[in-house]
């Protein structure tokens, strides 16, 4: 890979070269408004079909994160889990080694506060510059740019980074120190994982009590009952629609952390641990890879079958 | 036999002692070097580390806290894999998660030394009196060598299955003991609520369906108001911790352990961690009064 320098697209003054590593369903929507944002994408996968639709945008493909790095003012990761994080940045060929002094990292994956502490001082260590950055608002959110962003980190990386947060997220904020974006995060997966099960629960609780699922909705839509989860989650179990959103076995990790987190802490969560439990039933019983809202379909099965 | 002992507190030195009663030639280690000493002093060797216990048994024994401790002393600097022969057989006692006794396990047998994953129930008073259950994962032939030896510990040794098998039963065990103890808990607060004698209550069910080993032994310290372990709650705390992980990798969905689980992690909160694991009921009283 030649040295890009100076880059070779200019659409502003604040033109950047941003790594970008991750393309699947979040990632790639959250990458092409990035390039669409005006900046120079570097970008590394897996799997090079990943790296297909990235031609249109004049992406840079390189062979290792650590290329990505050597390329990038900024580099944002969106992977599946700690491991894989920790293998991207501090791994053989990673970030870590291809850095430029000053190099920012934002992870926007979801892994547990003190896995991103400990990733955030390792990198320290080396000199780079480490927000967490989960974001919530799933794919749709993500193809949108209206992803809610929580953000852990030093003021100055995160007022470095807010410009291009702004090109993926609406609601952006700096919760506190290293590992808080994540706290956020779980806290977020607590409600939205008991307001699944709620709604999940009213609904088929009106529907074995013999009322019309869709009239209940509406008449709560107006109470304080009214939520994001009974309006959008809502409308999409009376569709019957469970085509993933946001699959129910990334529920039950992000869960599974929180459960975990919990545990460290000395803390009573009894409602989230029930709702977990409901996660781990669907992922046990073949659920896992419809959206969350198949919760549904679990409490149906539980309650004398689903309706034909 | 020359048998060879690693790890000695509460559990674990009253077992060793039966091994040498038995007449065993007895190789001992223990971080500290005095919890070692009253094996000492019954005529047992005293080593430096788990590698020279190995090399002088051709059974070695471990009863340490957690999965990365029996991982250190198994295949750590100095450790049993670099002291033992082929045909050595390691019997680890503590309870860690299957999957780490799975991983030793076979790391072990890469150097011919064989494994058997043998945690107990039956707490403290159970190792001294040699009347603990014990549950065995492993190559049966592996147990049949080693039985002898076991049946100096314990009164029943169940053949579970291959490695990891004797974990599994053991993590079932926690499960059902914990949620008994918080089940005589929940009674035994209710009855005080109510205005009844706890004890008396106690009493009355222990001769009915509702009767068990908990409520005999866990019951009574709870009417008792004695926390004093027994079996202590953070040892529990971190089994559960171990199985609820479990469970979410199987996608096994395990309502009440996970309320179970949350009970204990209050206690810990609370600082009880080395109380008995009857403090739950403390834990139901904080909440109620």
């Amino acid at each position: 890979m030649t040295v890009l320098n100076p880059p070779l697209t200019h659409s502003g003054e604040n033109n950047m070269n941003i790594g970008f590593i991750g393309l699947g369903l979040m990632g790639r929507p959250m990458a092409i408004n990035v390039a669409r944002g005006g900046h120079t994408l570097h970008i590394w996968a897996r799997r090079a079909e990943s790296l297909a639709p990235f031609a249109q945008f004049g992406a840079h493909a390189h062979v290792s994160p650590a290329e990505v790095a050597k390329h990038a003012d900024i580099v944002v990761t969106m992977v599946a889990d700690a491991p894989n994080v920790e293998e991207v940045t501090l791994g053989e060929n990673g970030v870590a080694q291809g850095a430029r002094p000053g190099l920012l990292v934002a992870d926007m994956s979801t892994i547990a506060p003190a896995s991103a502490q400990r990733i955030g001082m390792k990198l320290a260590d080396r000199g780079i510059a480490f927000l967490d950055a989960p974001v919530s608002g799933g794919e749709a959110g993500a193809i949108n740019a209206t992803l809610s962003i929580m953000v852990g980190g030093k003021a100055a990386a995160f007022e470095k980074m807010k410009p291009v947060f702004e090109l993926m997220g609406k609601n952006i904020v700096h919760v506190g120190d290293s590992g808080a974006g994540q706290v956020a995060k779980a806290c977020n997966q607590i409600v939205t994982g008991m307001g699944v099960a709620a709604v999940a629960e009213a609904f088929n609780f009106a529907r074995k009590s013999g009322a019309d699922v869709a009239k209940v909705r509406e008449a709560l839509m107006g109470g304080f009952a009214y939520s994001k989860i009974l309006e959008n989650h809502g409308q999409r179990m009376i569709d019957r629609n469970f085509k993933p959103g946001f699959k129910a076995w990334m529920h039950q990790k992000d869960l599974r952390i929180v459960m975990q987190e919990a545990h460290r802490l000395g803390l009573m969560l009894p409602g989230a641990a029930a709702t977990a439990q409901m996660f781990n039933a669907m992922v046990g019983s073949g659920l896992g890879e419809d959206d969350s809202i198949a919760m549904l379909k679990l409490l149906e099965r539980m309650s004398g079958g689903e309706p034909h | 036999m020359k048998v060879g002992f690693i790890g000695l507190g509460v559990m674990g030195r009253p077992m060793a002692l039966h091994l040498l009663e038995a007449g065993h030639e007895l190789s001992v280690y223990a971080r500290r070097a005095e919890a070692a000493q009253p094996l000492v002093d019954a005529g047992a060797k005293a080593c430096a580390s788990p590698a020279e216990v190995a090399a002088a048994s051709e059974v070695v024994f471990t009863m340490v806290t957690a999965g990365a401790d029996v991982e250190q002393v198994a295949l750590g600097e100095d450790g049993i894999v670099h002291g033992a022969k082929p045909g050595t057989v390691l019997v680890d006692m503590g309870t860690i998660p299957p999957g780490t006794a799975r991983r030793v396990a076979a790391k072990l047998a890469a150097k011919g030394i064989e494994t058997i994953d043998a945690p107990v129930s039956g707490g403290e008073v159970g190792a001294r009196n040699a009347t603990l259950a014990i549950m065995a994962g492993g190559k049966a032939e592996v147990l049949e060598r080693v039985r002898p030896l076991l049946e100096r510990l314990g009164k029943t040794i169940v053949h579970i299955g291959p490695s990891g098998a004797g974990q599994v039963a053991k993590a079932c065990n926690q499960m059902i003991m914990v949620a008994c103890i918080e089940a005589v808990a929940e009674a035994l607060l209710l009855a005080r609520q109510s205005g009844a004698d706890p004890e008396k209550v106690r009493q009355a069910l222990a001769g009915g369906s509702a009767g068990s080993r908990v409520l005999d032994v866990f019951g009574a310290r709870m009417t008792a108001h004695d926390f004093k372990a027994g079996v202590e709650a953070r040892l529990h705390h971190k089994d559960f911790g171990i199985l609820m992980n479990e469970a979410a990798t199987l996608g096994a969905p395990l309502p009440i352990a996970v309320q179970v689980w949350q009970q204990l992690n209050a206690l810990m909160a609370q600082g009880w961690g080395r109380e008995d694991s009857s403090a739950l009921l403390r834990v139901l009283e904080r909440e109620s009064r």
